[in-house]
């Protein structure tokens, strides 16, 4: 099994929901660690912008790239759903270490601002499922933008689109993710 | 009915977010051993979802600069140096400093504003006009900061307040709509309904074409449009009108919604084709204005004229600025004479008013007796609000410091403000801490130490709505949401409700109402229970925000408007009422009329940058500013067009200059393709931080703008010249 998000970025409008959400829910302090972020893309010419938004969590690949370069073996992937999650006990911190900051290519591996901070990242709210709840920033987004859950259902449900503005599908990483992608005019 | 507990023992809590954002969302609050510890958004379909600042409304309850204890001013006046003193102290001290004003210069010598910044019904306005009319009375503002100029307008059009807000129109006018045109309105960051963005969404997926008219192209833009047409700030009438001449000149307007609806369209066609002013306002004189081409704007008049349905959602931000009523009833008009009003949204049941009134009942202020009404005061007003006694809310510092010998009705000796940081949000910052310098007492109840606050005799600390209980009670009984108290008072916190009795007692008022909020929020539940269908009072507290069914013998939504209460009994597109104000800044028709700090002004050599003053989605006006969790997601900047930003050298993310003669501001630029050249824009609600020249480092807007109002009432921080400048070490 395994589950991943359902992002429609033609409905994301930067509204920082998702995020304050997760901050909240997950209690993590103000700082650079932030479990999904939303980036903006820009690009064009006065007066005709292309403007993108994109919500990045955790893409909970099958092949993640993090597990293999982890020396203190801090990451796994769960069986039962395919969530990859961190042991922060486990981990070297990102001083000693940082390894799998360098071999994600999605920047998803977060760190706090202090000193030997350990790698905390998206967990897909486990133990949100636990409760028959969908994970906070699913719940949170005002424009139902995003959805999560064992991929074969998102698939049956909105298909198979890998491509967004600002994002470039790894087919080796193979990322548990499903787009409904803004136009590149940024219409 | 018990809150739901989970196996840890957390409770979870139902409230809603009440931060005058214009949206009102959901909370299902978690608390455990009487702390916040999440806030999860309401997960029923279809509900109002929360915001960013919903989110991060834990860290306002607990944050490290909540004010937590009344406080005295010890040190000079804005400097911020105070001493915890006791309720005791702070009360009495209040209530000989009310006494001594009112023996020494009469009650309308003080004056007072409550914002609805995070009060509701039993905590707002309603608490402290009760107190001050029992008092004797006092002066009270006139006038919305944020829509007066689109209020003044429905008043003279409809005479009524309807069709004011963007919310006026109904997500099935979206959705059915083949074209949205969107002005200068950005619901992304400005909520006006919390379903709004999301039933713009469902618009566009069901194949509506979308035009944002706009100085910037907004997130909103970014989201929702197809086209954008950047526009330059003021000329927003001018565009609407020449429109209207396009379509009349095209025979394209809708002559039987014309005649059978609306008053003064001969007049108006007649000022649109010249004949009043020998001027037609065509495309090319409308080009000349707002830089939108000719072409486009006959493009963009045909397109709206020709495709049904269409709407028109003409937001108050660009009313917000110097003869911001011409723009809205431009737009009125142009909507009556295509055709495309829709009145089934005016009177969707149960919208009928209460005979009730859930706000805190009140007798007659008694400063207001004997004052004539305000020239510009509008029929379908109460007597009160029309009373020349008020001030209006925009212009508070230039009456203090004016009073009588500025023609207005008393001179102003002491000013209590509630919930609202008044010096950073209306115009001209530097006149407003003059102005605030020049009185014998100044009272402020408050959440935080903001910039007003810092200018106070008295602060008194005040609870966040999820320290007490109140009530959403619109008087259109349509919805009602009850704001479950989900914590004790955090630190001395009183409510707004508790300072108001407190003081009631210290003033020898005997019949304030003194029970407990919840008391008296059960008694308007049951209240209104005898006109409306409502569930048990315990039941409603763990609905979140309760929709009133309509009754089954409610008439069916007509189609047909009701009569009007204009002296025409139609849309008055000439209005007679303005033609008696006699003011040619009040014209009987709409007009575009060249506001002051135009592109035509000789100013423009010294600062010939437009500021406009949007606002910013991490806050709610001031609030939320100090919140970590919001700040680290954006910085305050002023955004600049590349071309304006290159020709003075300034780079991305550089400290600039933003200054006019009335002030400067220090922040980063963000230099950017997203705004109309000759245009700058600082997001409105920062935080004031001058350093000891006066130079501010916070970002607020209106350190710039300027501390005039339009001649309908209309606040104008959309209307000032600035220029913006390298740092020079």
């Amino acid at each position: 099994m395994q589950y991943g998000f359902y992002i429609d970025q033609r409905r994301c409008m930067n509204c920082f929901a998702c995020v304050v959400a997760c901050k909240d829910w997950h209690d993590i302090p103000p700082g650079p660690a932030a479990w999904i972020r939303v980036e903006t893309i820009e690009k064009g010419k006065y007066p005709e912008p292309v403007v993108a938004f994109l919500p990045v969590a955790c893409y909970h690949c099958e092949q993640p790239a993090c597990i293999p370069v982890c020396p203190a073996n801090a990451i796994t992937k769960r069986k039962e759903d395919g969530i990859v999650v961190v042991d922060r006990d486990a981990c070297l911190g990102k001083d000693k270490c940082g390894l799998c900051l360098e071999a994600c290519l999605y920047g998803v591996p977060q760190f706090g601002a202090e000193a030997d901070a350990t790698m905390q990242k998206c967990d897909l709210c486990l133990e949100r499922w636990a409760e028959g709840k969908k994970p906070v920033c699913v719940s949170s987004c005002p424009m139902y933008a995003l959805d999560a859950g064992p991929m074969d259902e998102l698939i049956k449900k909105y298909g198979k689109g890998k491509e967004a503005v600002g994002f470039t599908y790894s087919a080796a990483l193979s990322p548990a993710v499903i787009y409904q992608a803004k136009h590149q005019s940024g219409r | 009915m018990n809150p739901v507990k989970t196996e840890s023992q957390t409770e979870i809590i139902r409230t809603i977010c009440n931060s005058h954002c214009g949206g009102n969302c959901e909370m299902q609050v978690h608390v455990r051993d009487g702390r916040i510890i999440r806030i999860e958004p309401d997960d029923r379909e279809g509900r109002p979802r929360m915001c960013a600042r919903g989110h991060a409304y834990r860290q306002r309850v607990y944050a490290t600069d909540r004010l937590l204890y009344p406080l005295k001013r010890t040190g000079a006046r804005g400097k911020g140096e105070f001493a915890r003193i006791s309720w005791d102290e702070a009360l009495d001290t209040v209530a000989r400093e009310l006494q001594n004003v009112k023996s020494v210069y009469g009650n309308a010598a003080i004056l007072h504003f409550c914002s609805m910044c995070d009060p509701y019904t039993l905590h707002s306005v309603g608490a402290f006009h009760r107190l001050l009319c029992q008092f004797g009375g006092y002066t009270a503002p006139w006038g919305f900061i944020s829509n007066e100029g689109a209020a003044f307008a429905a008043g003279l059009t409809y005479s009524t307040f309807r069709r004011y807000l963007a919310t006026e129109h109904s997500p099935d006018e979206y959705f059915n709509s083949k074209l949205i045109i969107m002005w200068s309105w950005n619901p992304v960051d400005t909520e006006q309904g919390t379903l709004t963005p999301f039933a713009l969404m469902r618009a566009k997926e069901n194949g509506a074409r979308i035009i944002c008219v706009d100085p910037r192209y907004s997130d909103s833009a970014a989201v929702f449009a197809d086209e954008w047409i950047p526009i330059r700030p003021g000329s927003d009438a001018a565009v609407l009108m020449a429109m209207a001449y396009t379509i009349i000149k095209e025979n394209l307007h809708d002559t039987a919604f014309i005649q059978k609806y609306t008053h003064g369209f001969e007049q108006y066609r007649d000022y649109l084709f010249g004949k009043e002013d020998g001027l037609r306002k065509t495309t090319d004189w409308a080009e000349a204005i707002s830089g939108i081409p000719a072409a486009t704007i006959a493009r963009l008049a045909r397109d709206y004229a020709v495709t049904r349905p269409a709407t028109l959602t003409t937001s108050i931000a660009a009313g917000r600025s110097a003869f911001g009523e011409q723009y809205h009833r431009a737009a009125a008009a142009l909507e009556c004479i295509t055709g495309h009003l829709q009145f089934k949204n005016w009177q969707s049941p149960p919208s009928k008013n209460l005979k009730f009134n859930p706000q805190i009942a009140s007798p007659p202020n008694a400063v207001e007796a004997g004052v004539p009404p305000r020239r510009n005061a509008l029929p379908f007003r109460s007597a009160s609000v029309n009373s020349g006694a008020r001030v209006n809310v925009s212009l508070f510092a230039d009456a203090i410091l004016k009073g009588k010998s500025g023609g207005y009705n008393a001179d102003y000796k002491f000013l209590w403000l509630s919930n609202t940081n008044y010096l950073n949000q209306l115009g001209d910052v530097n006149k407003a801490a003059r102005a605030f310098q020049k009185l014998d007492f100044m009272l402020v109840t408050e959440q935080f130490m903001t910039a007003t606050a810092r200018f106070a005799d008295i602060v008194l600390p005040v609870t966040t709505f999820f320290e007490r209980t109140d009530l959403m009670a619109p008087r259109n009984g349509r919805v009602l949401g009850i704001l479950n108290q989900t914590i004790a008072p955090v630190g001395e916190c009183r409510s707004q409700l508790e300072i108001c009795q407190a003081l009631a007692k210290r003033l020898g008022i005997e019949d304030y109402p003194d029970k407990p909020d919840e008391a008296l929020a059960r008694h308007i539940v049951s209240q209104m229970a005898n006109e409306v269908n409502l569930p048990a009072y315990d039941t409603l507290k763990t609905y979140g925000i309760y929709r009133v069914p309509a009754a089954e013998k409610s008439p069916a939504v007509s189609a047909e408007p009701q009569p009007f209460g204009t002296p025409s009994g139609k849309i008055e597109i000439y209005s007679s009422v303005a033609a008696k104000m006699e003011n040619p800044l009040i014209p009987a028709t709409p007009k575009y009329i060249e506001s002051w700090e135009s592109l035509n002004d000789p100013l423009v050599k010294k600062y010939p940058l437009q500021l406009i003053t949007p606002h910013y989605k991490l806050r709610a006006h001031s609030q939320f500013d100090n919140l970590p969790w919001l700040r680290e997601l954006l910085t305050q900047t002023v955004s600049i067009n590349s071309v304006d930003a290159a020709a003075r050298g300034i780079k991305n993310g550089e400290m600039v200059r933003v200054f006019n003669d009335r002030g400067e501001v220090r922040i980063p630029a963000a230099v950017t393709e997203r705004i109309v050249r000759g245009v700058v824009a600082v997001p409105q609600g920062a935080w004031y931080q001058p350093d000891k020249s006066g130079i501010d480092y916070g970002g607020c807007a209106n350190v710039l703008t300027k501390n005039v109002t339009s001649p309908g009432g209309a606040f104008s921080p959309n209307t000032a010249l600035v220029q913006v400048a390298k740092v020079v070490a």
